[in-house]
């Protein structure tokens, strides 16, 4: 006959061998390897101040025959500490959901029972399959100004703990982040960047309720954000990035008018513009190329430039000159 | 019917719409604004909770999405028109209790009853637009006797609940006009005003 017995960490437990007699010789084994007798008060087995490490298969067997006579699967571990409950809309006005978890492990199996009251009404908070410790429930009323309790109990063979949330309708809203974030440079302008978005997948009803969006954004080489709050639309154009900078971008979304701020997105980088390196080559490859129409670069008329230090292709030569009309006239080619 | 149909009343009803959710914001951004001065300097406890009280419309809605644009206009006309009532007794209760020792809770709930009757005036517009009748307002010389007079701490706790019900119905006003701002995918007019006669 197999049991299942489980002890608190630290306490102290003592293992009868079935119905034999205290003073009955017999040989106790823990996970197939014997015990010392020690360990032993008679046929009881005493096991003091018991460790996570003492958990396994304990068996006993009668003296001589080594039939078994008891065995016992001892687990040992602790009663629950108070749950953490999370509850949380980001569906609005659909419904919300509410996550769990213990804070440290108990080492035994745990079972967990959510009760959800609005004013005087049950309601039933169906459980995810995945993830386990979740279940999520539909709003069957809309601007209440009654709050929501939802108390968590969690038990075990050692003992039981609980916590209870209350709140508002209204005051557990947060969206999901928003989703597909894009930030690209903006031609021939060093110092933008547009960014774009879309609303979290999960919001089922954006044109009824819709987003309001926080943009933050700094080149890596900074720890100041540059933060900007938009009332509507999914796209922004930054226009004061530092030139050549490597950008960093995130977004975040909130109800137009209840709840509070999602988490931010993932982050996107970008990089603004910038004027193509000057194209290095010598007086006869100019000559050679100038009848190609293919242009990756148009210096503007006025521009003076010399790459000093500038190189095209291998061993080209730097050549300094001043953009003017004639330049404006001329497609350079990379080789 | 046409005439709820034609473009131009579709275009009267999405501007009527839109100045009636900045009215909504405005007020609802009011209203909580009160409220913490109304718990503050009634010595109330803001988490304090209020049982329903009799004549205070409830914001809260089953099936919310479900309603008709006629709904919508009419259950938010009638709780409107309920606050106007309700404010003003809060009103002249104050005058009674402080005199003008709270002037400035006094001039606060003043505004707000103002902002009450403009939206629901505005309401009342809207309903016009869809050539709907407005419904009469209940006598108040015919209406039911006066409820008992409250003690002092009843009447600060009914504008307790007054007031948090008021917001969560400028909050609800906002999104009942968004839905009605709609426009329906067929006809272009949004859903649920024009019915069958």
């Amino acid at each position: 006959e197999s049991h299942i017995q489980y002890e608190r960490v630290g306490a102290d437990v003592t293992m009868k061998c079935g119905s034999m007699d205290w003073d009955a010789a017999v040989t106790w084994t823990a996970n197939g390897t014997d015990i010392n007798e020690s360990r032993l008060n008679g046929s009881y087995l005493i096991l003091k101040n018991v460790d996570l490490s003492q958990s396994g298969q304990y068996s006993c067997y009668e003296g001589s025959s080594w039939h078994l006579k008891y065995q016992t699967y001892l687990r040992v571990g602790t009663p629950p500490t108070e749950p953490v409950l999370m509850c949380r809309s980001n569906n609005y006005p659909k419904g919300f959901y509410c996550s769990w978890h213990l804070p440290t492990p108990t080492y035994i199996p745990n079972s967990f029972n959510i009760s959800v009251i609005h004013g005087t009404k049950d309601m039933v908070c169906e459980k995810d399959a995945i993830p386990k410790n979740r279940c999520h429930i539909r709003y069957l009323q809309l601007f209440s100004t009654v709050k929501y309790k939802v108390t968590l109990t969690v038990t075990n063979a050692l003992g039981k703990n609980f916590t209870t949330l209350t709140f508002d309708e209204f005051a557990i809203v947060k969206p999901d982040p928003p989703e597909s974030v894009m930030a690209k440079p903006v031609p021939n302008n060093p110092r933008r960047l547009e960014v774009s978005w879309q609303n979290p997948s999960s919001w089922p009803d954006p044109e009824s309720f819709p987003l309001k969006f926080f943009l933050r954004y700094r080149p890596l080489i900074l720890d100041q954000w540059q933060h900007v709050e938009l009332s509507d639309g999914t796209s922004h154009t930054i226009t004061d990035a530092y030139a050549g900078k490597e950008y960093i971008i995130q977004v975040a979304a909130k109800d137009n008018d209840i709840g509070t701020w999602s988490d931010w997105s993932v982050a996107v980088h970008a990089t603004p513009w910038t004027e193509e390196p000057k194209h290095l080559t010598t007086e006869a490859q100019i000559t050679e190329t100038t009848s190609a129409s293919t242009s990756s670069f148009m210096a503007p008329p006025t521009t003076k430039i010399c790459d000093k230090g500038a190189v095209v292709g291998s061993g080209a030569m730097a050549v300094c000159w001043t953009a003017g009309l004639v330049m404006a006239a001329y497609s350079v080619l990379f080789i | 019917m046409a005439a709820a149909d034609s473009p131009s009343a579709a275009l009267r009803r999405r501007d009527l719409c839109s100045r009636g959710i900045r009215l909504a914001g405005k007020m609802r951004a009011d209203v909580i604004d009160l409220l913490d001065a109304y718990v503050e300097q009634q010595g109330l406890d803001a988490s304090a909770s209020v049982a329903a009280v009799e004549g205070v419309p409830l914001a809260a809605v089953e099936r919310w999405d479900e309603q008709t644009g006629t709904q919508r206009l009419l259950e938010n006309l009638a709780a409107y028109r309920a606050f106007r009532a309700l404010l003003a007794q809060m009103l002249e209760e104050q005058r009674e209790q402080l005199g003008e020792a709270d002037a400035g809770l006094g001039r606060a709930l003043a505004a707000v009853l103002l902002q009450v009757s403009a939206f629901a005036y505005h309401l009342e517009e809207l309903l016009r637009l869809e050539s709907r009748g407005i419904p009469g307002e209940e006598e108040e010389e015919d209406g039911p006797p006066p409820p008992p007079r409250l003690s002092l701490f009843e009447q600060k706790l009914r504008g307790l609940g007054v007031l948090r019900e008021l917001a969560q119905w400028a909050l609800r006003s906002v999104r009942d006009l968004r839905q009605l701002a709609k426009p329906s995918p067929a006809t272009g007019v949004a859903p649920g005003l024009v019915e069958s006669p």
